[in-house]
């Protein structure tokens, strides 16, 4: 405890140097875990699960997959049609419907433009991923807005972020000007929002509501919509396990029904994988150039201290020396100050950062906005909180290793010879 | 490429003659400072110089820290000036881009077939030497391609750019696309029969960033027949929704979207995934202001419901994501460099209470306190700029690497491009102006904190 004690009096001693080096560290360590939570984010997209792990169906072919909705219901059921064949879990349709609520065309921007998951509401609760195992207590929420939004077919749920930059609360109707159903344009009522994270931006209507407003332009206009036999885009099943996605997607691939336009089956990690595989320069240079030279950056600032601090107290350590101090407590000591200004601002750092950049707008950023696939937004995974203390501790450890042992072979005679 | 990129910096710097001027006076203004500084400052530059060559372990590694921050803007900056580059190289000032009203993606555009016939016969648009109008008839859409001997967990697919077209030669016209030598653009039918072969093969001419993709994940059974290791050539077969794709040609496309794209017969490709319409129909006018007499026109054209883009536009429209890659950048660099002040702050206020003797020294011989403090703000200075500089340099090894990305609108759609990073006179004059500033502010507290001693304390 007089160690501890020793360690905190020496890094007050020099308050300015410690706080330099503080601030800096904070620095550095906020960019890491801003990093770091992009790569952990996509690390867990593309891991696969060993049980109750989604599956996407698409087009086989092209992208964006647009397949007919009449495919619908038997994909759902993974195309099980004979008493023996294998059934998902669970089972979502998603259709995308983007519009802008400005109906002036030229007006149009990122401030009102909408984007949509057209689906079963229900579905909110057992099939999105993050909303199916929400803590009760917004589950419960949350589950009043989809109760809502299956009262009301012409309902909207939004997120929160969206609702801001639309400038919309609950209750409000306006209309949604279609861009890829062309004069299918929506009257919708706000009637929820999601819970606080990685659906800030989104956006989800009942999928009743689409269909009606084709079936009604069917009947206006006398022939279907152009996008009448493209209207599903995704289907995704919930499977108990590997074994059980290998039967139906040989179910759904081998199926006649399923020939113009064909079909694939696929584990959602390895759907999403696709589409980040464009990124991989960027992901590598960000997991192996970017955050390694921060880090080195950080144990130099460190190690910049931490010498400057041990050539100024040369005679103070062999002070300590001559009152019986052994080499390896010097090594410690001085190690220990290092340590304890690395995790300390480290862990001020990642719970500045986890509390600024996850709470919305104006209190925060709402998330990492950076350009990655179909990613909104990245959130700072909770376990952030100990990256900060273990990159300060980690980095002050390595930049102050040489230092420290310098400090600890400080000969006593030489020092006092040059005093003298 | 690497080896010659220190001749790259050189030829860089006699760029910054193009640099945007409020940049260059920026820059000029930036560097006058510092020689003012150095010129109109008493104590000899050397005691400083002296000093840092003393102290050579700290200044090392403060200069490593700048190498390391400016070494690391130089390269990010040379991916996002790579993408800035592909948009603005591939949109012809002279092209009117046609697109489905609404739309503002080739990739969610549908335009009919009778409408795209009187859309080309409007006046304005130019005609070739044989008085064929300059007019792109085109079906674009994304496919998959799995991967061949995909690693587990890895993505088991790629995406692949088609581009169908009706004539090839006058479609290269329009978006100023070469072949390569021994190359030649897809025959009428757009197939070909390939011997040993039960279907025909669809004939494609390929980007020279797309032949290096698709060359990726090849067999090694592959790879000890193929005519080229690193990329497609003609003559190579891929395979894409179980049909042999036949390579006739390689485009001259580098440094353009088109780089990655695959282009075939439009009447082959378009049926085959089921897109039987037309995505975008682009026109050639004479040069730029006919291009926007030709756009006006086609805003005011009734007979379809049309969204006409001035082809620059368009490109400048997919920058979007660039935009917002420069501004994490600047974020990431900003913070950086931030926690790089800080380091070069310790190293500057150690250097002076290490030298509080001199300081009184200085003092008493009669230099004032302004040329004190300046001497060492110049310290800091030439710290930043040296390890600044040398952060540059290497960072210009990044130059001419390529790298894959994206561009788009950020609304949806987009395309995947190979990009080359670009080390230009801009980025370099921004890192240095970033290290200067570093500099400056690292070293202008302990400066400052320097004259505040009284001569008779400091020599104590």
């Amino acid at each position: 405890m007089k160690f501890l004690g020793l360690i905190v009096k020496n890094i007050g001693r020099n308050a300015i140097r410690s706080i330099l080096t503080a601030l800096g560290t904070m620095m550095l360590v906020f960019v890491v875990t801003l990093v770091w939570a992009i790569l952990a984010f996509l690390n867990v997209a593309l891991s696969e699960k060993n049980a109750n792990f989604k599956a996407i169906i698409t087009e086989r072919w092209q992208i964006p997959s647009q397949m007919p909705y009449t495919y619908a219901s038997t994909l759902c059921e993974g195309a099980a049609t004979k008493p023996d064949d294998v059934r998902p879990m669970d089972s979502m349709t998603w259709q995308f419907y983007g519009g802008s609520i400005e109906k002036d065309r030229a007006k149009r921007g990122m401030n009102n433009v909408l984007f949509a998951f057209s689906l079963e509401p229900i579905k909110l609760l057992t099939m999105m991923d993050d909303l199916d195992n929400l803590p009760s207590a917004t589950a419960a929420v949350f589950g009043k807005s989809v109760k809502a939004l299956q009262d009301n077919r012409q309902g909207i749920i939004l997120g929160r972020t969206r609702m801001e930059t639309l400038k919309k609360k609950i209750g409000d109707t306006f209309t949604i000007y279609s861009m890829n159903y062309k004069d299918i344009d929506l009257e919708v009522t706000l009637v929820g929002e999601f819970p606080e994270g990685r659906y800030n931006n989104s956006a989800a209507i009942n999928r009743d509501y689409l269909l009606a407003a084709m079936d009604a332009y069917q009947q206006k206009n006398g022939k279907p919509h152009a996008m009448a036999n493209k209207s599903l885009n995704l289907v995704w099943l919930k499977v108990p396990d590997s074994a059980t996605l290998g039967k139906i997607t040989a179910q759904i691939e081998s199926s006649p029904l399923f020939s113009n336009p064909q079909v694939k089956c696929e584990t959602a990690s390895s759907g999403i994988a696709a589409f980040i595989e464009p990124y991989r320069d960027l992901i590598w240079g960000m997991r192996y150039l970017l955050a390694p030279a921060i880090l080195v950056t950080l144990s130099l600032v460190i190690s910049n201290s931490i010498s400057i601090s041990v050539r100024e107290r040369r005679s103070e350590l062999a002070v300590l020396k001559v009152l019986g101090f052994r080499p390896n407590q010097i090594l410690t000591l001085v190690l220990g100050e290092a340590i304890l200004i690395g995790a300390l601002s480290g862990l001020i750092s990642s719970c500045l950062t986890y509390g600024i950049v996850n709470f919305p707008p104006p209190y925060g950023f709402g998330g990492i906005k950076f350009p990655i696939a179909f990613f909104a937004a990245f959130s700072i995974p909770l376990a952030a909180l100990w990256w900060g203390p273990a990159l300060g501790a980690g980095t002050a450890l390595v930049g102050s290793f040489v230092p420290a042992w310098g400090a600890r072979s400080v000969k006593v005679s030489e020092v006092f010879s040059r005093v003298g | 490429m690497p080896v010659v990129s220190p001749v790259i910096l050189a030829l860089s710097l006699s760029e910054f003659q193009h640099l945007p001027t409020r940049l260059l006076i920026a820059l000029g203004v930036a560097l006058a400072i510092v020689l003012v500084l150095w010129a109109v400052c008493e104590v000899p530059l050397a005691y400083n110089v002296r000093n840092l060559t003393v102290r050579w372990k700290t200044t090392i590694m403060t200069a490593l820290a700048f190498t390391l921050v400016l070494g690391l803007m130089t390269v990010m900056l040379a991916f996002v000036n790579g993408m800035h580059r592909l948009t603005e190289n591939s949109g012809q000032p002279g092209n009117v881009i046609i697109l489905s009203e609404g739309a503002t993606d080739e990739g969610f555009s549908n335009l009919g077939f009778s409408d795209v016939g009187d859309l080309e016969n409007q006046p304005g648009v130019t005609t070739t030497a044989d008085g064929k109008r300059l007019c792109s008839r085109e079906t674009y859409l994304v496919v998959n391609q799995p991967i061949e001997n995909a690693t587990r967990g890895g993505p088991q697919r790629r995406f692949v750019q088609m581009r169908g077209v009706d004539d090839p030669e006058i479609s290269g016209q329009v978006h100023g696309v070469t072949l390569l030598p021994n190359g030649r653009w897809f025959s009428s039918s757009g197939v070909q029969e390939v011997p040993g072969e039960t279907e025909s093969a669809i004939e494609v001419v390929i980007g020279e960033g797309v032949a290096r993709e698709l060359s990726r994940g090849r067999s090694a059974e592959v790879l000890a027949t193929a005519k080229n290791h690193d990329r497609l050539e003609i003559g190579d077969v891929f395979k894409i929704a179980n049909r042999n794709w036949l390579v006739v040609g390689v485009m001259q496309s580098s440094g353009s979207t088109f780089d990655s794209e695959v282009w075939g017969k439009r009447s082959v490709i378009g049926p085959k995934f089921g897109k039987a319409t037309y995505t975008s129909l682009v026109m050639r006018a004479k040069d730029g202001p006919e291009a926007r007499k030709l756009k006006d026109l086609f805003k005011k054209y009734e007979k379809a419901s049309v969204n006409p883009l001035l082809e620059t536009e368009y490109f400048e429209s997919l920058s979007q994501i660039n935009k917002q890659f420069e501004f994490g950048i600047m974020f990431v660099t900003v913070f950086i460099a931030i926690g790089g002040v800080f380091g070069v702050m310790n190293t500057m206020f150690a250097a002076i209470s290490q030298r509080t003797k001199d300081i009184g020294v200085l003092q008493l011989l009669g230099f004032g306190k302004i040329h004190i403090m300046i001497s060492f703000l110049l310290e800091s200075l030439v710290i930043a700029f040296i390890g600044g500089l040398i952060g540059c340099v290497l960072g210009s090894f990044a130059d001419g690497l390529t790298a894959t990305s994206v561009v788009g609108s950020g609304q949806g759609g987009g395309k995947t491009v190979v990009l080359k990073l670009t080390v230009d006179a801009i980025s370099l004059a921004y890192s240095i102006l970033l290290t200067l500033a570093m500099g400056t502010l690292g070293g202008f507290l302990p400066a400052f904190s320097a004259v505040r001693l009284k001569p008779l304390d400091a020599l104590r």
